[in-house]
């Protein structure tokens, strides 16, 4: 297997996208609550309020540390091994991901430096601006992602020049179903994941009596809400995909005739792929249809105050993330699975858009950063755990107290 | 619009030495400046805010290299492969102890991400040497230059690396790690002196760059002189703020004047796509950038998320 380049840049793809896209998933999740959270408390003045956006925040920080990392590399990889797509699709499938990168990233790195060391710097409303402004950039990242990766999915809007595309269609690009739904249901997957991430922490503090600021109480009632509302609107948006499955992309034709084009598909159905693909469709339902009655459930006992005190209950709940997060991976293998053998479907197979590199180098290039990844994953998850057990008065965030400063430094009393 | 895709290009490669070259620069020097457990932290406190900001640029430039310029991202990546694999690791391991040094207040822990910080610094610097090298001459190796050149431009990110502490590490220890950086601003400059006294004659050997019509490559490269020199015998850092910045520019300004790379004219629906969208967010980007360079000038006293 460490032979073929081909394969090891796929693997490669894949092990660092779906690494990202649980961090990332996790950063769409929570932004929003948080933001919500802390207008509250900046309207209030309530400082309970705030507490809670420091615990969240600090979660939020560890988790886009990983992001970033993770993301960084996704670049960087996507240039790398993949020379023959941006070659031939650089005006097409790149544009949008070189908007996210200027209009997404670039501003959304400023504004959390200054959200972090802006807390005792600036006035609460500037701060609350600068979370706003994250949380906004966060979102808008996703869609120039989807954008990007709609197009791979259902190519629109190009004519070719010279063996290149060359956009004709702007308006296409950005109205191109495989973007518009996949948006819509990626962005209220990542709602649902963060929502029972919310849910799993307040759930596993609340069994042991420990809710000194609400924070808790709080967030187990936004989980138990969310969890019946957003299933609904995540199939919905899933569904609807569908929608575009089995008709050949508009500008089937202009590279591979159309026939010979279904025919090349038809070779690569079965095979491994295939079968990773059916896979990741049947989790992601079964997952899903887990999930849909989590919210009716809940929504029975809060009334009985169960969501508060009910340790049988709530126990259970601290494992519950792991089904959003299974589901999310297992959605993006059977998307990106499905493709094959094209990574732009109808146009380019994955054997041509390779960079041709020699295996040796193919093979260091993954294996490194294979292991790199693996470590700093687990890393950041054995923190992320740690720091959600610790709860509001500890962790990165917290404000800090005299006799809470860190035992590893030495202090003189006088 | 092609000369203003161009100069964006250009912007964010230039504006990421510029601006990185601070944060990556004092990374080199931790070992020689930061000794004990409250330097380092310093010196992380101070890289922090900076890096948030500065690596930005990095990735813009990508992003505009393979949306608007798809066949000169072709002809960087298969010439120079290995030292962007190589780069690409650097700024993962570098990033991480950013990311993880606060994390654990353990002392194992601390040294061993701040290993890392220090080692991606080297590495980020190094591949980065290997990167321009390449550039200029089109190959990733090409005799004596390559790492002569490679030198050259490690000495100026640690010369910028300098200059950046002796401005920001003032509070943190009495001034003593100041100091330090201070007093290397001058070695340094010398060091940057000879080495790219030393590229530039290299290059007039067989395999180096192409030397043909390049009167403006020579103004810059004088300038690049120049500014080293007026540092080099001066005591102290004051004016190395300014020639630093200079310096670590040039290499970036070279590569444009005098490397041959195939820019082909952006296609006019995609160049209006991408300026349409990207128009209202100059201001944007650039306020926040102003924003955080201003509010954490002086490195916060108390502890934040990252030191
Ligand atoms: C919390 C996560 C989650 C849940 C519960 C579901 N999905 Fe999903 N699904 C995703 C998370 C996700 C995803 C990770 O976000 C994907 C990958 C790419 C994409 O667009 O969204 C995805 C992809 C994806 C696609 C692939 C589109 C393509 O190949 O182009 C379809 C058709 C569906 N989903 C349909 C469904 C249906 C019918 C569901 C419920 C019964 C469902 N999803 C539940
Ligand atoms: C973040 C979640 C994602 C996951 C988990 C994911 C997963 C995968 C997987 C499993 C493969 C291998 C497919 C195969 O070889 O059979 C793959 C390939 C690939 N993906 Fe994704 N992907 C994600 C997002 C994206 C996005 C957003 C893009 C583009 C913007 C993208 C572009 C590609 C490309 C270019 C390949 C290589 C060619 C191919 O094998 O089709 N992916 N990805
Ligand atoms: C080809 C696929 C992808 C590439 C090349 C990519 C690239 C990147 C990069 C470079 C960063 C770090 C930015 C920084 O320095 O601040 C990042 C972070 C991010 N990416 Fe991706 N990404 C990809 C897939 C995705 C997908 C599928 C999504 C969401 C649907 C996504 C959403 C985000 C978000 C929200 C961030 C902010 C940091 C975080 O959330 O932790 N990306 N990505």
């Amino acid at each position: 297997m460490l032979e073929d380049p081909l394969l090891l840049a796929r693997l490669q793809f894949a092990l660092t996208a779906a690494t990202h896209y649980t961090f990332v998933a996790l950063t769409l999740g929570l932004a929003p609550y948080i933001l919500v959270t802390q207008l509250v408390a900046t309207l209030r003045g309530d400082r309970d309020r705030m507490r809670s956006v420091r615990f969240w925040g600090g979660l939020y920080l560890v988790n886009y540390g990983m992001g970033v990392l993770s993301g960084l590399v996704m670049e960087l990889q996507l240039a790398l091994n993949w020379s023959g797509l941006h070659e031939m699709f650089g005006y097409t499938f790149a544009a949008p991901l070189a908007l996210e990168t200027m209009t997404a990233f670039f501003v959304e790195s400023t504004f959390l430096g200054l959200w972090i060391f802006g807390w005792d710097r600036m006035g609460r409303w500037a701060h609350l601006f600068c979370f706003f402004v994250v949380t906004a950039t966060a979102y808008s990242s996703a869609w120039w992602v989807l954008v990007s990766n709609g197009f791979l999915r259902r190519p629109v809007g190009f004519e070719m020049v010279g063996g290149e595309a060359h956009l004709t269609d702007p308006g296409a690009l950005l109205a191109n179903p495989a973007s518009v739904l996949a948006f819509g249901h990626v962005v209220t997957g990542a709602m649902l994941l963060g929502a029972l991430v919310i849910g799993a922490v307040s759930a596993y503090h609340l069994c042991r009596g420990h809710d000194p600021y609400g924070t808790f109480r709080r967030g187990i009632r936004f989980c138990a809400v969310l969890m019946c509302v957003m299933p609904m609107v995540v199939v919905g948006f899933g569904g609807a995909q569908f929608s575009y499955f089995d008709t050949p992309p508009p500008t089937s034709g202009l590279t591979y005739g159309t026939e010979e084009a279904e025919a090349m598909t038809e070779a690569a159905v079965g095979g491994l792929a295939g079968a990773m693909s059916r896979t990741g469709h049947v989790t992601m339902v079964l997952m899903w249809t887990l999930m849909f009655f989590m919210g009716p459930v809940m929504a029975l006992v809060w009334p009985f105050g169960g969501l508060d005190r009910w340790r049988w209950f709530l126990a259970p709940m601290v494992v519950t993330p792991v089904m959003p997060y299974v589901a999310s991976v297992s959605g993006w293998v059977f998307r990106e699975t499905d493709r094959q053998p094209w990574v732009v479907t109808h146009h380019l197979t994955t054997a041509d858009a390779v960079t041709p590199m020699p295996a040796g180098a193919a093979a260091v290039s993954f294996s490194l950063f294979t292991a790199a990844f693996f470590a700093l994953g687990a890393v950041t998850v054995w923190l992320l755990v740690r720091f959600a057990r610790m709860g509001p008065d500890r962790g990165p965030l917290a404000e800090r107290r005299p006799e809470q400063d860190e035992p590893a430094r030495p202090r003189f009393t006088y | 619009m092609d000369t203003v895709s161009v100069l964006l290009l250009a912007a964010f490669v230039i504006g990421y030495l510029v601006l990185a070259g601070a944060d990556v620069g004092l990374g080199l020097l931790m070992p020689r400046v930061a000794r004990t457990p409250d330097q380092r932290r310093g010196a992380l406190a101070a890289i922090a805010p900076y890096f948030l900001a500065s690596e930005v640029w990095l990735v813009a430039a990508l992003g505009v290299l393979a949306g608007l310029f798809p066949s000169l991202e072709h002809h960087v990546v298969a010439h120079l492969w290995p030292a962007l694999a190589a780069l690409a690791l650097a700024l993962l391991v570098r990033d991480a102890g950013l990311w993880m040094w606060r994390r654990v207040p353990s002392a194992r822990w601390r040294a061993l991400w701040e290993g890392a910080v220090i080692a991606g610094s080297w590495g980020s610097a190094v591949c980065w040497g290997l990167v321009v090298a390449g550039l200029l001459t089109g190959s990733l190796w090409s005799g004596v230059f390559t790492p002569l050149c490679a030198a050259a431009v490690v000495v100026l990110f640690a010369l910028r690396g300098a200059s950046f502490g002796a401005d920001r590490l003032v509070a943190e220890d009495g001034g003593r790690a100041a100091d330090a950086c201070g007093e290397l601003t001058r070695t340094l400059s010398r060091w940057a002196l000879a080495a790219v006294g030393l590229a530039a004659v290299a290059a007039l050997l067989p395999g180096g760059p192409r030397t043909e019509g390049s009167v403006a490559a020579g103004a810059a490269l004088l300038l690049l002189l120049g500014s080293l020199a007026v540092t080099a015998g001066v005591h102290g850092p004051m004016l190395s703020r300014v020639t630093s910045a200079l310096a670590i520019a040039v290499p970036g300004v070279l590569v444009a004047l005098v490397a041959d790379l195939p820019v082909a004219p952006v296609p006019a629906t995609t160049g209006i796509l991408v300026w349409a969208n990207l128009a209202p967010f100059v201001p944007v980007m650039f306020l926040g950038q102003v924003w955080l360079y201003r509010m954490t000038r002086r490195s916060a006293g108390a502890e934040t998320f990252f030191a």
